[in-house]
């Protein structure tokens, strides 16, 4: 079997967040990174922060914890007081190599789970994803592509098809695994209103430019619009990242 | 990602019984580590440590004292204010040795509780929040002249002088602002501390040009010493207020990304980029107009020689400009002195209560408010060159400490202290640096040095009365 995916689940831990329904049982069979963050404002030293609300913030991840490892998952933590959680996000999965980060949202039972295949890039992460956290689960998968207008539709069957067999090579059953393919539209789009019939999305991270910059992240997006639980392949680490 | 291990055990526990919180296991480039996987994020990069440290200081030697320290010094003014960047410089350096040892939120106080004990640790932590707030009011009341020049600019005539009350406004405005406001600051103090440095560089520029004479004009020649050789020291204590702000680089040394890197470029940076701004400034005004009519146009003169230069608009500049400058430093050193709370609490030095943080707003409203509430006190006073010179006397007897704390650190050199950056010439640098600072402290008037000592010494007493039994000093 593969090894257990490691995937991060951020949490802001003072602001009333907490692990919504089904969460853990999506994330059975992974090593959950559980990062309990509290931003706070400039004025404010972290210090500060940490000697007033530690011990609350380590009681409530007490609790995830135990919800996490009841349900399977072996569990890894870490309370941060920061003034920038974006940069604690990306610290802590770069830190502890997370494939994937979840964003949570409640979700009951999963049945169906839909894969946005976005390209041949990333698509030996995603496949690891996929594997570790539905492998052994009873839910079908059906990889999602939306076509541009360049490509034909033997690219995309070669693409999916591909996917396909890694996902089998990895363990999981080719019968529970369905291929859909649109074209020209936007896929932003197509991939939130495709999504509203499934119970899980996960998606790759988009390079960051321009559009990313202005509109934000894909898949912060879909986040936002689907609300079912979301997770979002990180990019292979860069192999030298410096912190500026 | 280098892991340096904190190895200092504070004890005992102060009159209200609350013992010091617990020092960190471990500090990395990214984090302060707790125990029990608790993490404090490091955001600040390099940029944001320069515009603390530019932040709060160009705002005093550009924009408040030119026509104050040439009304002293005459020409030679320049060479008070080279002197004071020098002091600057000599602390700057062990300071930088000093924190990247012990980035911890604190700064000097922590260098000096930690190297020296809790006595001298609670003298200079006391010292420094009063020191703050003396920093803090002293840009107030400067930004109460910058704000009466606009209503003299806009021909609003006064029946009073409104400097005093526009500086309590100020002041109360910035303390309500960082208690309430949550926006990015930071980044705000970026783009300020930026335009400043743009405005001033082309200004400057100009009046380099104009002053050795390429625009036909030519300056008065004057003489150097038009005051004689004392007051260019007794100016350069005056003036030295210009140069608190890179110990503020230090209280933030907590949050600071990469600190080994990050502290010791900022605070020298710092301290280099404004010593040529204020050298460049005090001869181009002084070039322009003369000692002797700059002194006359006091806190303000500054406008008076962009008027000069460049008519009307050059005045709004430098007007704008000033605003701008006194308010980021009075905010920095608000903020400033609100972390010393935080590391004097934090020690047990002073009550828990005093840094707690506020529910709905996430901020320290206690150590703002015990930051906010005398500097207006002290505004009220509207003494500009007092309210300086106890400012640079409370901080100069702590600049004086480190270097002190440097040397007993490096002599004993106990195991838990490897700094990144070791200053270079030691012992030279320190122990002259530590002779200059305590003794520029010998030029200052003395009201300012009674002042001061009266701080130091109720801040002894209190450490006598509340934490006598609090050990902070590190295994050395």
């Amino acid at each position: 079997m593969t090894d257990r995916p490691s995937i991060l689940v951020p949490i802001r831990v003072l602001e009333g967040e907490s692990v919504p329904e089904g969460v853990s049982d999506l994330l059975a069979n992974t090593h959950v990174v559980l990062l309990g963050y509290h931003v706070i404002p400039e004025q404010t030293a972290p210090g500060q922060a940490q000697m007033q609300f530690e011990e609350r913030a380590t009681n409530r991840l007490d609790e995830y914890e135990a919800i996490f490892e009841e349900a399977g998952a072996t569990v890894e933590r870490r309370l941060v007081f920061t003034h920038d959680g974006q940069k604690t996000i990306d610290r802590t999965i770069s830190e502890h190599d997370c494939m994937a980060v979840l964003v949570p949202n409640a979700t009951g039972p999963v049945e169906d789970v839909l894969v946005a295949v976005r390209g041949t890039v990333g698509v030996d992460r995603l496949s690891r994803v996929v594997a570790g956290v539905f492998g052994e689960m009873d839910a079908s998968v059906t990889l999602y592509h939306v076509a541009e207008t360049d490509e034909t539709d033997e690219d995309v069957r070669t693409l999916l098809d591909g996917m396909v067999d890694r996902l089998g090579d990895l363990g999981m059953d080719a019968a529970m695994i369905e291929t859909r393919v649109d074209r020209d539209r936007g896929p932003l789009d197509a991939i939130v209103e495709t999504a509203e019939s499934f119970d899980a999305v996960v998606m790759g991270e988009t390079d960051p430019s321009l559009s990313t910059f202005v509109f934000g992240m894909p898949a912060d997006q879909v986040a936002d619009r689907f609300l079912g639980p979301v997770l979002v392949v990180q990019r292979e680490p860069a192999s030298d990242d410096s912190a500026e | 990602m280098a892991e340096q291990p904190v190895d200092v055990e504070p004890a005992g526990e102060n009159v209200a019984g609350e013992t010091p919180a617990a020092e960190p296991e471990a500090v990395t480039d990214d984090t302060t580590i707790h125990d029990d996987d608790v993490e404090l994020e490091r955001t600040i990069g390099l940029v944001g440590g320069l515009a603390i440290g530019i932040g709060t200081m160009i705002g005093a030697g550009i924009f408040v004292f030119p026509g104050l320290a040439a009304e002293n010094a005459g020409l030679a003014a320049t060479l008070s204010f080279a002197i004071g960047g020098l002091v600057a410089l000599l602390v700057a350096l062990p300071t930088s040795e000093l924190a990247t040892a012990m980035p911890r939120s604190g700064g000097g106080y922590y260098f000096i509780s930690r190297g020296m004990g809790t006595a001298y640790g609670a003298i200079v932590g006391l010292g420094l929040w009063l020191g703050l707030m003396f920093a803090s009011a002293f840009y107030l009341v400067g930004l109460g002249h910058y704000a009466s020049a606009v209503f003299a600019e806009l021909g609003v005539g006064l029946p009073f002088s409104p400097v005093v009350g526009i500086g309590l406004l100020f002041g109360v405005a910035l303390t309500a602002l960082s208690i309430g406001g949550t926006e990015n600051t930071a980044k705000i103090q970026n783009v300020v501390v930026g335009v400043l440095l743009l405005v001033l560089t082309v200004f400057l520029s100009y009046g380099v040009l104009d002053a050795v004479g390429v625009f036909g004009r030519g300056s008065v020649p004057e003489a150097f010493f038009s005051r004689g050789h004392f007051p260019v020291l007794t100016t350069a204590a005056l003036v030295f207020t210009s140069y608190l702000g890179f110990a503020q680089v230090a209280t933030v040394a907590g949050e600071i990304k990469q600190p080994g890197r990050n502290l010791p470029l900022a605070m020298v940076g710092s301290v280099l980029v404004v010593t040529v701004f204020y050298v460049v400034t005090i001869f181009v005004a002084t070039s322009a107009f003369g000692a002797d009519r700059l002194g006359q146009f006091g806190e303000t003169a500054m406008v008076e020689v962009a008027r000069d230069f460049l008519g009307l608009p050059g005045a709004v500049a430098i007007l704008g400009a000033g605003l701008l400058a006194t308010f980021s430093s009075a905010n920095a050193s608000i903020l400033s002195a609100s972390r010393a709370v935080y590391a004097l609490s934090r020690d047990a030095l002073l009550p828990r209560r005093a840094s707690e943080v506020n529910l709905r707003y996430g901020t320290p409203h206690v150590a703002l408010l015990t930051a906010g509430g005398p500097i207006l006190v002290l505004v009220a006073t509207g003494q500009v060159e007092l309210l300086a010179e106890v400012a640079s006397f409370l901080h100069l007897i702590m600049y004086g400490l480190m270097c002190v704390a440097l040397i007993v650190l490096r002599r004993r050199s106990p195991e838990w202290y490897s700094p990144s950056y070791r200053v270079p010439g030691y012992p030279v640098v320190p122990v002259v640096g530590a002779l200059a600072s305590f003794g520029l402290i010998a030029f200052m008037q003395p009201a300012s040095i009674g002042v001061g000592i009266v701080v130091m010494l109720v801040s002894y007493l209190w450490y006598r009365y509340y934490a006598r039994d609090v050990t902070l000093k590190g295994d050395i």
